[in-house]
């Protein structure tokens, strides 16, 4: 059917095209209605056209379609202002209509610069300028188009704000409504002819397409293709049938002479194909407000998506039939409509597939422009729409597929915001055309060409209602013989039901020539009762009959992990007995296609390729995301439970705005600046668990509202932040951040060479605090002295010559593997535990001392461990790192002071390229930022970030860890299998390798927790950076807080489960403890991805995105 | 019943078969068909081997796992048509009026549950779950993600805390899910 309207020329005005093929009696209707802005000049403006028809009757060589708009640019450009010139200066006519239509142009040309604009009524003289002038004409067109959305919408609010209303009629009625009355309105005060706004041209190239995109774009896949079959059954052979047994009824009643005029019957053919077409826009806006379960709808929507075909067929073949007349038709006329049926609907998918492709191809190359990514969304579907019609195929299925297509591959490419750009947009526009479409409709209603002819009517709507019900009755036993899922009686009626009739009928019924088809009228006057019947009548009761029919309605819901995965599990199941039982159906097609996309389609139009099951990484990130939300509001709410939170945050925000300035200048060491940890002011061993608690909470309230500040102080400029600009220059400001402090670094770091084995190396203070701290608490120098004892004597015996015993403190040597280059020896001296500000690390090296340096990215990083980790795949118990090592650490982490500051000094870390990007090879410099960081600075007294000190491989190779696993392995499993684990395998690792290595591994058992802490780091400093410095002090805290907490979580188990190596005996209740800590932990760390996801939203969108997830898998996991 | 190896089952032999899995005898003509074809050693029996040399098979990354389950009720190394049939009747479509015990609700999730709990202990711990992920996902997703994500599937699924599905978790777990639709075939009549 749209294709009819792509033969002719586009005339795009909305009011009612000026020029339009059809003729000019139509077309002068058409102007009429469109001045009803200003009526004034209405009529002057109708004379003025038709002085520009009779001109182009008289002479047609300007016919082609540029002249067309030029003339009708001209015609709503010119008519307030030339008006006056025609009529003053009356003309003999021009010899042709272009020297006219030329003449017109000058004229206004003149008038225009000559005359003051005809709309106003005040006369002012020539040569003034004028203050106030009004000149409604030129913006005519664009404003009745804004004023008729407005209403709409306008409407539609009413709608909503009154509950009664909306819920007992369905939003499509009440805006018929509307439009009727404002029809009436409008046919009362303005004089003369009056036609609907809606032309099948407005119709067909801007109303319908974006409510079909929106359909095909968030169709459910899966859904619709599984039922493909039961679709296209209805959709071709039921429209057909419908079609052909309404038009021959109704002739069949015609030959009885009860309709009072002659019923030809093609004509009645042509009647019945585009009346029998079940409408998309009524279903949808029927049956989303009815909310029947899912097959029901996919079923009903599907078949009046997919009937375009055939209703395009049908329609362009009765017609070309009763053009020709039922006596010049030959078999080949039928066997050539029937073949053009499957060229119109196959030729339309494969345009819409191939526009989906290309759309996702090129959203492939969008993420340097993200703010164009939604438009190639909407501009390909919209081309691939015209395309179809340009070749008369079928424009609704060539979008839908291109939408279905384009889904998946798109929404791998573009960015979150982008996505949710897309989804609203595209919801807006269809929403709003759907609105626009059912005024339109109702003010259409309203004119005077009706022509009623009871019988006729009242047969149409009885055929159309029994037909349809006959025909799903038939199709629906039919295609239960086929389907898994039987379509019950209940099912078949609300189908049969549901088959509503809209604005396409109305539209198709427009476009036909009543030259040639003589009963034009009595088929639009029925078309439109048709069309009020079914919307009003079955549009009205379906709900309750829903109701009472108990209709399995649907259940709105995301899935959950494990029925997403578990589900994947059964479609592979299924997929595998098919094969098995040598039956290819469902399953075998969509396993094949699955593999097909994966292998083939997915590399080429997906930048970040996921591999297979990107569904199970969607609803994994998904799933995080929202509880990250619901933890935060959570969280919210419950801060007043805690007492004296107040007065904490207050402090804390404090302190950290002070270290903030401290840490800024850098130049202030260790000695100057103020202990300003919070577990000093509230450090209380034995009552731990809540302090760990109360910080917690106190951390993701925090959160929260600096966040919202946040948002407030730059909404304005929010989407260019993040998108364009604010990215790099955070960059930038990374960059400067991390040359600043990697200098600074450097330099200590060559000082500190320079005077090995001096304890005192200083580092900027603020992250010693909590070491500090925590050094001179007894409990921790109790925890150190018996875990030294205790570990450090069993993991010593082979390692020798590195150590000095339990008491000088810990000193030993990371080297390398044997592959490696380089070689790092670290030795972390403590002499007096108590005295954590001394120690010392030496690197040796063959090459200079930056080589030394651990490049910590690489070995923390689990993937660039190299290869020598693989070994250990099981738990290890962490001998030369004494349980407080942990225990300080998590001190330390939980030390919101230093930990922040940890993060203050990490931007020089690989925050964006490092995190992010593991393939990146991790340049020197950052490397050299890392350790200083990780290493040194963090947990100065501490062996166990020392254990990142390790070889460096040039190019690390990249792989997963495994030692990783291992560690997670122990925390994650049950509490008794870890004692046995830890005993056992040190030693038969022993016998196996060097004790260098088998320490080395050890290490970096350990290290996936100072792994996480880095992750975490990261992010914290991401966010940090996020803002402007000035900022920094009041947002940080708050941002930071995520990976505060995530790590205070992931230390709290570190130390559990050193616990748990120590002591057996206890292992129920550190165990316990352990559950409680992951769960905490996942929590803050899924807090943590969402606000690494949200500050990230620019650039890094996707990757950020999905490491993201992964990163807070990490801390979830420990 | 199971050591025919003639190209015709007996009566009797059709009628055990359907009385134990409510296949019609139509269906298990047919299905007999495709054991036998299946069947290279024209021996009345599947062996793995057999099995896996369907092409689709060996290429589903699930495949060497639904083989192994066609071998967990019968002993040894083959199976003769009667456990062939008695595993593709879980795949029953769920009839109203005569529901036999194979296809159930239950027995599907069971035969769900089955792929994930290689070591038959009643419970999917969490290798188990990142093995299956492994072998659906592909190589492309890091392990860590994977971890993380099977540990969050646990978490979410897991009631009594041992971080491990059990069975009752599991089916708990696919409560809304249309099991008796997706775990069904539709067997040639």
């Amino acid at each position: 059917m749209c294709a009819v309207h792509a033969a002719r020329p586009a005339s795009t005005d909305f009011g009612g095209a000026a020029i339009d093929g059809n003729g000019g009696e139509r077309t002068e209707k058409a102007n009429g209605n469109r001045g009803r802005g200003g009526r004034v000049i209405e009529r002057e403006r109708n004379i003025w056209l038709r002085l520009i028809h009779s001109a182009r009757r008289s002479t047609l060589d300007w016919h082609s379609p540029s002249d067309r708009c030029d003339v009708r640019t001209s015609a709503t450009g010119t008519r307030g202002n030339d008006l006056p010139a025609l009529r003053t200066k009356p003309r003999p006519a021009p010899p042709s209509g272009l020297a006219r239509f030329m003449h017109c142009i000058r004229v206004h040309q003149s008038a225009s610069s000559t005359e003051e604009p005809a709309g106003g009524s005040h006369k002012k003289d020539h040569d003034r300028y004028p203050v106030f002038s009004v000149e409604f004409a030129r913006v005519e067109t664009p404003f009745i188009i804004g004023l008729w959305i407005f209403c709409a919408s306008l409407a539609k609010i009413g709608f909503h704000m009154t509950p009664k209303l909306s819920k007992m009629f369905p939003e499509s009625c009440l805006l018929i409504v509307v439009g009727v009355v404002i029809g009436v309105l409008l046919f009362h005060t303005s004089s003369g002819v009056q036609v609907s706004p809606l032309t099948p041209d407005t119709f067909f190239l801007y109303l319908l397409p974006p409510i079909i995109l929106d359909a095909g774009y968030f169709m459910p896949n899966r859904l619709f293709f599984d039922h493909l079959g039961t679709i296209l059954l209805f959709a071709v052979v039921g429209t057909i049938f419908n079609a052909i047994a309404i038009g021959t009824s109704l002739w069949a009643v015609g030959q009885s002479g009860l309709f009072e005029f002659d019923t030809p019957i093609l004509d009645m053919m042509l009647f019945g194909s585009l009346v029998s077409a079940v409408d998309p826009v009524a279903v949808l806006a029927v049956f989303e407000e009815i909310h029947v379960n899912e097959i029901l709808y996919i079923v009903v929507f599907g078949e009046s998506l997919l009937n375009d075909a055939v209703t395009v067929v049908l329609y362009h073949m009765f017609e070309a039939y009763s053009e020709m007349g039922p006596a010049n038709i030959l078999p080949v006329d039928v066997a050539s409509g029937i073949a053009s049926f499957f060229v119109v609907a196959l030729g339309g998918t494969v345009i819409g597939v191939i526009w989906g492709f290309l759309t996702g191809f090129v959203t492939r190359f969008t993420h340097q422009v993200r703010v164009i990514e939604p438009i190639f969304i909407f501009v390909m579907a919209y081309l691939a729409y015209l395309n179809a019609e340009i070749f008369h195929m079928s424009g609704i299925l060539a979008i839908t597929f291109c939408g279905i297509t384009m889904k998946n591959y798109v929404e791998a490419n573009i960015s979150h915001k982008s996505h949710t750009t897309v989804k609203y947009a595209m919801k807006m526009l269809s929403s709003s055309c759907e609105t626009v479409i059912f005024m339109f409709l109702g003010v259409a209603t309203v004119n005077n060409a009706h022509s009623w002819n009871t019988w006729f009517v009242l047969l149409t709507v009885l055929f159309c209602t029994v037909y349809r019900f006959i025909g799903v009755m038939i199709l629906a036993s039919l295609a239960n013989k086929f389907r898994l899922h039987q379509l019950n009686g209940v099912e078949k009626f609300v189908m049969s039901y549901g088959g509503l009739r809209g604005a396409v009928a109305f539209a198709l019924v427009l476009l036909i020539d009543k030259n040639i088809v003589n009963l034009q009228p009595h088929f639009v006057t029925t078309t439109i009762a048709v069309i009020y019947f079914t919307v009003f009548f079955q549009g009205i009761t379906i709900k309750p009959l829903v109701r009472i029919l108990n209709v399995k309605r649907a259940e709105k819901r995301k899935p959950t992990m494990n029925e997403r995965i578990h589900e994947k599990l059964m479609d592979h199941i299924m997929a595998g007995l098919e094969d098995v039982l040598g039956r290819h159906g469902n399953y075998h097609v969509r396993d094949r296609f699955k593999r097909f996309d994966t292998k083939y389609i997915r590399p080429w139009l997906i930048r970040d390729n996921k591999g297979a099951e990107p569904k199970i990484l969607e609803t994994y990130s998904k799933l995080t995301m929202k509880e990250a939300m619901e933890y935060m509001r959570r969280n919210a709410s419950t801060i007043a439970a805690f007492p004296g939170t107040e007065s904490m945050s207050t402090l804390f925000r404090n302190c950290t705005q002070t270290n903030m300035d401290a840490s800024f200048s850098f130049t202030q060491l260790d000695s100057s600046v103020q202990n300003l940890d919070m577990q000093e002011l509230e450090y209380n061993p034995s009552k731990k668990d809540l302090t760990d608690a109360k910080i917690h909470h106190l951390l993701s309230e925090e959160l929260c509202k600096p966040r919202r500040h946040r948002r407030l102080s730059y909404s304005r400029h929010a989407v260019n932040d993040r998108d364009l600009s604010t990215q790099e220059v955070n960059y930038k400001m990374h960059m400067n951040m991390r040359h600043i402090i990697s200098g600074k670094h450097h330099h200590k770091r060559s000082k500190k060479l320079n005077k090995e084995g001096k304890p005192h190396v200083s580092f900027p203070g603020i992250t010693q605090n909590g070491s500090v701290k925590q050094f001179t608490h007894d409990y921790i120098n109790e925890m150190l002295e018996e875990s030294d004892s205790n570990d450090v004597d069993e993991a010593r015996p082979s390692t020798s010559g590195l150590n000095d015993g339990p008491e000088g403190g810990i000193v030993f040597t990371a080297k390398s593997t044997p592959t490696n280059t380089d070689e790092a020896v670290v030795h972390t001296e403590d002499p007096h535990p108590k005295d954590p500000g001394k120690r010392s690390s030496r690197a040796d090296s063959e090459e200079e001392a930056v080589h030394v340096t651990p490049t910590a990215t690489e070995t923390v990083l689990p993937w660039k461990r190299d290869d020598e980790a693989e070994q250990c795949t099981f738990p290890l118990k962490q001998q030369e790192f004494p349980g407080w090592c942990s225990n300080k650490e998590y001190l330390a982490y939980n030390s919101p002071s230093s930990t922040f500051l940890g993060g203050l000094d990490q931007p020089k870390v690989a925050s964006v390229i490092g995190l992010f990007r593991r393939e990146s090879t991790v340049d020197q410099e950052m490397a050299r930022a890392d350790a200083a960081i990780l290493v040194i600075e963090e947990c100065p007294a501490s062996p166990v970030p020392s254990a990142v000190v390790c070889g460096t491989p040039p190019a690390p190779p990249k792989r997963p860890s495994s030692a990783r696993r291992g560690s997670l392995l122990e925390l994650g499993a049950s509490v008794d299998p870890i004692p046995e684990e830890e005993a056992g395998t040190p030693e038969s690792s022993a016998n196996k390798s060097p004790p260098w290595a088998q320490r080395r591994r050890r290490k970096q058992g350990a290290c996936s927790s100072s792994y996480e802490d880095f992750r975490s780091n990261e992010v914290g400093l991401l966010v940090t950076c996020g803002g402007p410095v000035g900022r920094v002090g009041g947002c940080v805290v708050g941002r930071g807080g995520a990976a505060l907490s995530a790590r205070a979580a992931s230390s709290e188990s570190e130390l559990a489960r050193d616990r748990v190596s120590r002591s057996v005996s206890a292992s129920a209740a550190t165990g316990n403890k352990k559950r409680r800590c992951r769960s905490s932990s996942s929590d803050a760390a899924a807090a943590a991805s969402d606000r690494d996801k949200e500050t990230q939203i620019g650039e890094e969108q996707d990757a950020g995105g999905q490491r993201g997830c992964h990163a807070s898998a990490q801390w979830g996991s420990s | 019943m199971g050591n025919t190896s003639s190209l015709l089952l007996r009566e009797d032999e059709i009628a055990q078969i359907q009385e134990k899995t409510g296949f019609t005898p139509n269906q298990i003509e047919r299905l007999y068909s495709r054991f036998t074809s299946l069947d290279r050693g024209n021996c009345g029996t599947l062996s793995r081997e057999d099995l896996l040399r369907i092409p689709e098979l060996a290429i589903n990354p699930l495949g060497d796992r639904i083989v192994h389950a066609f071998f967990q009720e019968g002993t040894g190394d083959s199976i003769n048509f009667l456990q062939f049939m008695q595993v593709l009747a879980h795949f029953r479509p769920i009839k109203k009026n005569k529901d036999l015990k194979l296809n159930s609700r239950e027995q599907k999730l069971k035969f769900a549950f089955k792929m994930y709990d290689l070591d038959s202990d009643g419970k999917i711990s969490r290798d188990e779950l990142l093995a299956i992920l492994q072998m659906m996902v592909g190589s492309n997703i890091s392990e860590e993600q994977l971890t993380s994500i099977a540990e969050r599937t646990i978490f979410e699924a897991d009631q009594d805390g041992d971080q491990m599905i059990s069975f009752a978790e599991f089916c708990n777990a696919l409560e809304r899910t249309d099991v008796e639709q997706k775990m069904s075939i539709r067997f040639l009549n």
